[in-house]
């Protein structure tokens, strides 16, 4: 547990995955769980130092309770990057944690050097509403995915032998902390602080994600000033995990530009 | 022992196909199977028999919130009872309730129900809801982390409106305002509060520090909240305080009749109607953050009082009459017969506060009035000795002396002299 304690705010308790060392790479998890040990996040520490803090809220991490908004959010993350005694790192964000990434650039425009989108969240087309990432459950494993769903999907959770329903108050508790950014809609204005963003990004767009159709990923590089899309096909909503070879390619190649 | 009247107001016309057609009566139901003028029948009709069960001594009238639902046509559970405030009497007006966090800013409500306290002469209760999964986070768009918290400040808002002497200023979270001076004023000093739960120990904790009414407000009867009722209870002891069983309110569906056999005659239809028509898609029922990590532990050990088998044969329509009443999901049958069930449910589940639903799903208003006599007349006069060495400090003090005064007594009088 790393232990971030902002004045006037308040205490975060968070599970902090580090691996590699070389420029410092901050990660950011998406709306369902952190991936934990994943096979991309290892590839990417290859070479880097990859700092994957858990969202507070989510798993055992705490402090969720201190955000009124996602501006909040946004200046934890900055806390968090000073409290590692980081500056000018590149960073990752992936679905919610998209959002999350494209704020703290827009906000602290100094800290980002370079910045990759994932299938973020954040925005809203009216003419293609999408799916509800909340709706049933059966509909929304089929939208995530190009092809079938892989058995274990990547996590950071730990079974409890005695406790037979920690899987599901994980999965509960992560969503219901997601619901604070993205429910109804997961715009929270981000549409307006967009075009503020100074660093080079890389919007990153599984197309076969029925969570989110192609038309947002366009949306985002045509709202921030300097950006370039990587879609990559054959992968929905996770396409770290459905294409992990063409994924740490195209971002390796952007981050080493 | 108190008798509260409640009806959902159903829509009475969905077609027999609607269970198998269409996933859900809510949130995303055709709205083209909904005839706004027979909806107004509805209305008409369930305003009717409210003011039958004033003058028949029911002690409060319920009227209850519910968005985008056939099931419960009620979105202003203040509307309605504008309707019976001003053309009622003796009974409490019983909002139960206004979900707090839909109302934008909250000092509405205060307003509102103080409207109700002034229009009533003090017969108001003032339920605060947090409002189903439906209502607040599919039909309002509430985030469902936030909920809790929007509840809480707007409960505080609420209660200061109503009891401050001088203008305030409220510097909330989700609500900002430099004024705050509500006018009217209910004419209760702060009008007794009730909440209903489903089981949350967050909201055992807040109805036992506030001294509000617990509503446990369920139609799966006896068997299906004995382990919620229990764990309530539990937790007055534990704490050290009164068990006084008007603490607690608890629905009951009832269908009284001269005979058995008329009840079943009379009723059948419109209990499977009001059990098969109430369907939502799952989701829609536990979105994520809704209930908060202690209370789904809490839910997930508890002791299931009725299967989830069970419960979808009765949406299903697959139990017969009187396995609904087995199960306790209607009490029914004549005077004698629901009179014995009720006391013994209510001495078990020690509730002082039953709320009788006198009409469901697409019942006849002809076979509702009759409900309404046989049980006002037959069936609570013989029940109020309950509990009667406890006193009951969430009624209004007002709708306790007039329902005292004019309610029907033992012996029963004869159906010339009665209201039917």
């Amino acid at each position: 547990m790393t232990t971030l304690e902002i004045p006037n705010i308040g205490t975060f308790d968070i599970e902090l995955l580090e691996e590699g060392s070389g420029a410092p790479l901050l990660y950011l998890h998406g709306y369902e769980r952190h991936p934990g040990t994943a096979g991309f996040l290892t590839r990417l520490a290859e070479n880097r130092r990859v700092l994957a803090p858990e969202q507070p809220g989510y798993g055992r991490s705490t402090g969720f309770e201190n955000f009124t908004d996602v501006i909040d959010v946004a200046l934890y993350h900055r806390e968090l990057l000073e409290s590692l005694g980081v500056e000018d790192v590149d960073v990752v964000g992936h679905s919610l944690g998209g959002m999350f990434a494209a704020e703290l650039a827009a906000i602290a425009p100094q800290l980002v050097r370079r910045l990759v989108l994932v299938n973020p969240f954040g925005i809203w087309l009216d003419d293609e509403p999408t799916l509800d990432p909340f709706g049933p459950a059966a509909e929304v494993k089929a939208a995530k995915w190009h092809g079938e769903a892989p058995k274990d999907e990547p996590t950071n959770f730990v079974p409890d032998p005695d406790d037979p329903h920690a899987a599901i108050l994980f999965s509960a508790q992560n969503l219901g902390s997601a619901t604070k950014f993205m429910w109804p809609i997961a715009d929270r204005g981000l549409r307006r602080r967009l075009p503020l963003i100074d660093a080079p990004t890389l919007v990153v767009h599984g197309t076969s994600d029925g969570l989110l159709p192609v038309s947002y990923a366009d949306e985002f590089v045509r709202l921030i000033p300097n950006a370039e899309l990587a879609l990559i096909d054959a992968a929905g909503h996770y396409p770290m995990v459905e294409q992990e070879d063409e994924f740490v390619s195209v971002v390796s190649k952007f981050l080493d530009a | 022992m108190k008798f509260h009247w409640f009806a959902e107001a159903t829509y009475d016309d969905l077609p027999e196909v609607f269970p198998q057609r269409h996933q859900s009566g809510s949130v995303d139901y055709p709205a083209a199977l909904v005839d706004s003028a027979r909806v107004g029948a509805n209305y008409r009709m369930q305003i009717r028999l409210m003011q039958q069960a004033d003058r028949l001594g029911w002690d409060g009238l319920a009227v209850n919130e519910h968005h985008q639902s056939t099931f419960a046509m009620t979105p202003s559970p203040n509307l309605m009872a504008a309707s019976l405030a001003g053309t009622t009497e003796n009974a409490a007006i019983l909002v139960i309730g206004d979900s707090l966090a839909l109302y934008n800013p909250p000092v509405r409500v205060a307003e509102e129900m103080a409207y109700l306290d002034c229009l009533s002469e003090g017969r108001v209760i003032a339920g605060f809801v947090f409002g189903t999964p439906m209502d607040t986070a599919f039909a309002y768009g509430v985030p469902p982390a936030e909920l809790r918290d929007r509840f809480h400040e707007a409960r505080r808002l609420i209660t200061r409106a109503w009891t401050e002497p001088e203008p305030f200023a409220f510097n909330g979270t989700y609500t900002k305002l430099r004024y705050v001076n509500t006018l009217p004023r209910p004419v209760q000093a702060m009008p007794p509060v009730w909440v209903p739960g489903t089981g949350s120990v967050e909201t055992w904790d807040l109805v036992l520090d506030e001294n509000y009414c617990y509503g446990y407000l369920s139609f799966f009867g006896l068997a299906n909240a004995r382990p919620i009722v229990a764990g309530f209870w539990d937790r007055v002891e534990q704490r050290g305080l009164d068990p006084n069983p008007y603490r607690m309110a608890f629905t009951q569906l009832v269908c009284v009749a001269d005979t058995d056999a008329e009840a079943e005659a009379r009723y059948a239809e419109a209990v499977r109607y009001f059990f098969t028509r109430q369907k939502g898609a799952p989701h829609y029922g536990a979105p994520p953050g809704y209930t908060s990590q202690a209370s789904q532990r809490e839910a997930l050990d508890r002791a299931k009082g009725v299967s989830p088998e069970t419960r979808l044969k009765a949406t299903r329509g697959e139990l017969s009459f009187w396995e609904y009443d087995e199960l306790g999901f209607i009490v029914a049958g004549t005077p004698e017969r629901v009179r014995q069930r009720l006391r013994e449910l209510a001495t078990e589940l020690r509730i002082g506060q039953l709320i009788t639903c006198m009409h469901m799903g697409n019942l006849p208003e002809e076979t509702a009035a009759m409900n309404n006599e046989l049980f006002g007349t037959q069936v609570a006069p013989y029940l109020r000795d309950l509990w009667a060495d406890h006193e009951d400090h969430w009624t209004p003090a007002v709708s306790q002396h007039r329902v005292a005064a004019h309610a029907p007594r033992i012996p029963v009088p004869s159906r010339q002299e009665s209201t039917r």
